[in-house]
């Protein structure tokens, strides 16, 4: 008895050990250990910026008002296109006239759920986005002073913002709130997903649940992509794949080390730089190298390209990278340490199962959202 | 004579001693003005920066849109100007002063009509003109990394400098270069270095009222023919600045920038206030050089006057009426003679047009082997 109990004991452990593996694996079937699917909840509104209609209409105003730029050539809707997923549908986005941006542009839709904007989360919230891309070098190279004295020209602005903030003359900071305002209805809450999960199990085919079964499952994408809004709002470096484009552009290659400089990389990193480096901008630690933030899945279908480089243009792409396990890391090429996230590994997925996560992606969007611009007021003599 | 009333005597004796010299003294401030004067030479910057200096005044990529460049404003065929009353400004603004000329710009004792620029760091009125949204509106940043993406420009800042283009070195370049644009063969300056037949005998009895009865040496005096000083002639207004939105905005939002209280309320161009926030000083524009005003046309902070005629007209009549009017503008009482001889002067000041030919600029190039090199 004695000489069998220490072949049973070790391997009753061992089943024992191996059984609490796998129960606790995040991937047992129906086995949760992250914020649940689900759907998406009324959107945040912070205290200090409550809706209104009549801010939502004149933030909707500014958001199409080319006159909140330098040159008064681009507007928000310049880059953030409504009929192009409210992005401007290229891998790197376009940028202000003279010059050419470096990551892709995000999709508004939706964005109001986000703690933090930009793919390196340098913005605190959607006032601050909107004050930062209207700003920008490569983006709107506008300047607060000029900005504010426009909307101090035009009367229609001075009494809508008087009505909306009660406000003598228009502040600048007021109009990213009320754009921010705007965003805030650039929601989409009913798509097929929102349906099934609230009790519709015929809003998904069989193929999409079977998909939404492998999404938290085999293909493990429910790691990053949780919560009701599919992200866990953390960085990863995923070992995307350069976009050639910095190999190939003159414009990408200025944009490219202007942003080093201006993102405070030190000399070392400005000169050897190759790839961007993401979440260690704003951190400056080497271990945030390359690192992005997870962006939200909903409204994928009207978003392509993908990536913080725009790199995949169809979600089959996405997810035959996410099958391989995702790409080399180009941090460890460049600089001899990784800083890849060890989430990813091959999954061996078959084509239907490919397939069937396709259908569930393609169901975590809903109509698409268009908008016409809305006729803007002109400037005015006042003397 | 009793004590008490010969020590009254004596001290009526001192007081109106004192007070001729006082008068006497008042009398001799008018010509305690720096003299005219040549212009003295500048030590001649490095040619290879001058000439890269060129090359940047041409180049519209330094502003941020890429649409503008310095010689848009401050073109070669138009005295260094753009021969407008009011100056254009970076797209989606128009301004609202007369673009001030390039030549002579180094010898200013004051830079801008408001004189909020002193000039002991002229290369920091290049940085204002690149930078400000209402000039160039350019981030040096992006300037920077756009000229170190043209291999000719690296190449001429490696010999111009040592280095690679920077921000700092392309605003020194353009500094070199407007250091070569100054007046050449004046007329007026070789008189004043013993050549008294460089003027005619009408310049020479315009300068004689210049510095006598017309008075116009109490501001334009020294060798700049400035005294860098703010005064109210009571120039007439520029209705285009109201009339027109673009640049009622556009000088709203310089007043916002430089914290002019009630800018929004301002509906003329308060001048030397934005800088002093002094209500005396509202109206008053500095003392501009006079030569090569010739060239310059049209006159005043805001381009009020057309021709040196109207000027003179202006000043016979002791300028203009506002609230901080200087009292130093009276009417002159000049024949048809004395103006005729007062043009005659003034365009002595003007020397050889300074021409400086628009260089075939160098191309963007592809970094072809982008992940080996270092940036």
């Amino acid at each position: 008895m004695r000489k069998r109990y220490w072949i049973i004991m070790p391997v009753l452990l061992a089943v024992v050990l191996g059984l609490l593996v796998v129960t606790q694996s995040d991937f047992a079937a129906g086995k949760e250990k992250f914020p649940a699917l689900g759907p998406l909840g009324p959107v945040p509104v912070p205290t200090d910026n409550p809706m209104s209609p009549a801010k939502v209409e004149l933030g909707k105003m500014l958001f199409f008002d080319n006159r909140l730029s330098g040159d008064a050539s681009i507007s928000c809707a310049g880059c953030h296109v409504p009929q192009v997923g409210w992005q401007d549908g290229s891998d790197i986005c376009r940028g202000y006239p003279g010059t050419k941006h470096w990551r892709n542009c995000q999709t508004v839709v939706n964005s109001a759920y986000y703690n933090k904007l930009f793919w390196a989360g340098s913005s605190k919230s959607l006032e601050a986005q909107g004050e930062t891309a209207a700003r920008g070098a490569v983006a709107g190279n506008g300047e607060r002073d000029m900005m504010e004295a426009r909307l101090l020209q035009i009367p229609e602005y001075i009494k809508r913002f008087k009505e909306v903030f009660g406000t003598y003359r228009p502040q600048l900071k007021d109009a990213w709130r009320a754009i921010a305002a705007f965003e805030r209805t650039l929601v989409q809450r009913d798509t097929p997903f929102d349906r099934y999960m609230k009790g519709d199990k015929r809003a998904l085919s069989s193929k999409a649940q079977e998909g939404l079964a492998l999404f938290k499952g085999k293909a493990e994408c429910i790691q990053c992509h949780n919560g009701s809004f599919f992200t866990d709002e953390k960085y990863y470096n995923l070992g995307v794949p350069e976009n050639p484009t910095f190999q190939n552009d003159h414009q990408h290659q200025i944009t490219f080390r202007f942003e080093q400089y201006a993102k405070g990389a030190p000399e070392e990193i400005y000169r050897t730089t190759k790839t961007d480096l993401g979440l260690y901008y704003r951190m400056k630690r080497k271990e945030d190298m390359g690192k992005f933030r997870t962006p939200t899945l909903r409204y994928l279908t009207y978003t392509p390209p993908y990536m913080h480089n725009g790199v995949f243009w169809s979600l089959e792409e996405v997810i035959d990278f996410y099958n391989e396990g995702g790409g080399e890391d180009a941090i460890q090429a460049l600089y001899g340490f990784s800083t890849k996230t060890d989430k990813l590994k091959p999954l061996k997925l078959t084509d239907k199962e490919k397939e069937a996560l396709l259908a569930f992606l393609e169901s975590l969007s809903g109509e698409e959202i268009t908008m016409k611009p809305p006729k803007l007021p002109e400037y005015a003599v006042m003397k | 004579m009793r004590d008490d009333r010969r020590r009254l005597l004596q001290r009526l004796a001192v007081a109106a001693w004192v007070m001729v010299l006082m008068g006497s003294t008042a009398a001799l401030g008018a010509d305690t003005h720096p003299p005219l004067a040549p212009l003295p030479a500048l030590k001649q910057p490095n040619p290879a920066r001058v000439e890269l200096g060129r090359y940047l005044f041409f180049d519209t990529r330094i502003s941020g849109d890429g649409s503008i460049s310095c010689a848009t404003c401050h073109d070669p065929s138009k005295g260094w100007t753009d021969g407008l009353p009011l100056s254009k400004a970076y797209p989606g603004s128009e301004y609202f002063r007369n673009a001030k000329t390039v030549l002579n710009a180094v010898h200013a004792n004051v830079l801008y009509w408001d004189g909020r620029l002193a000039t002991d760091v002229f290369q920091t009125h290049v940085r204002d003109h690149i930078t400000e949204t209402h000039f160039m509106n350019m981030d040096g940043r992006l300037m920077q990394e756009r000229i170190k993406q043209i291999p000719e420009y690296v190449k001429m800042f490696k010999e111009a400098w040592g280095a690679e283009p920077s921000f700092g070195k392309i605003r020194n370049s353009i500094r070199d270069f407007e250091k070569t644009l100054v007046s050449r063969n004046v007329p007026f300056d070789r008189f004043m270095k013993g050549d008294k037949r460089a003027l005619s005998a009408k310049a020479k009895k315009g300068l004689a009222l210049f510095k006598g009865k017309a008075g116009c040496v109490r501001c334009h005096n020294g060798a700049y023919l400035s005294d860098g000083k703010p005064y109210d002639l009571g120039v007439p207004a520029n209705p285009d600045i109201l009339n027109n939105p673009m640049r009622h905005f556009t000088m709203r939002s310089v007043f916002l920038a430089l914290g002019v209280p009630g800018f929004e309320y301002l509906t003329e161009d308060v001048g030397y206030f934005t800088v002093s926030k002094v209500g005396a000083d509202k109206g008053k524009f500095v003392t501009p050089t006079l030569r090569e005003v010739s060239r310059t046309a049209p006159y005043m902070h805001n381009g009020m006057l057309n021709t040196l005629e109207e000027v003179i007209e202006f000043y016979n009549r002791g300028g203009g009426k506002s609230t901080n009017k200087t009292s130093v503008l009276k009417p002159l009482r000049l024949t048809a003679g004395e103006k005729a001889a007062l043009v005659k002067f003034l365009k002595s000041l003007s020397g050889d047009e300074v021409i400086v030919s628009e260089p075939k600029l160098p191309e963007y190039q592809l970094i072809k082997n982008w992940l080996k090199v270092r940036n």
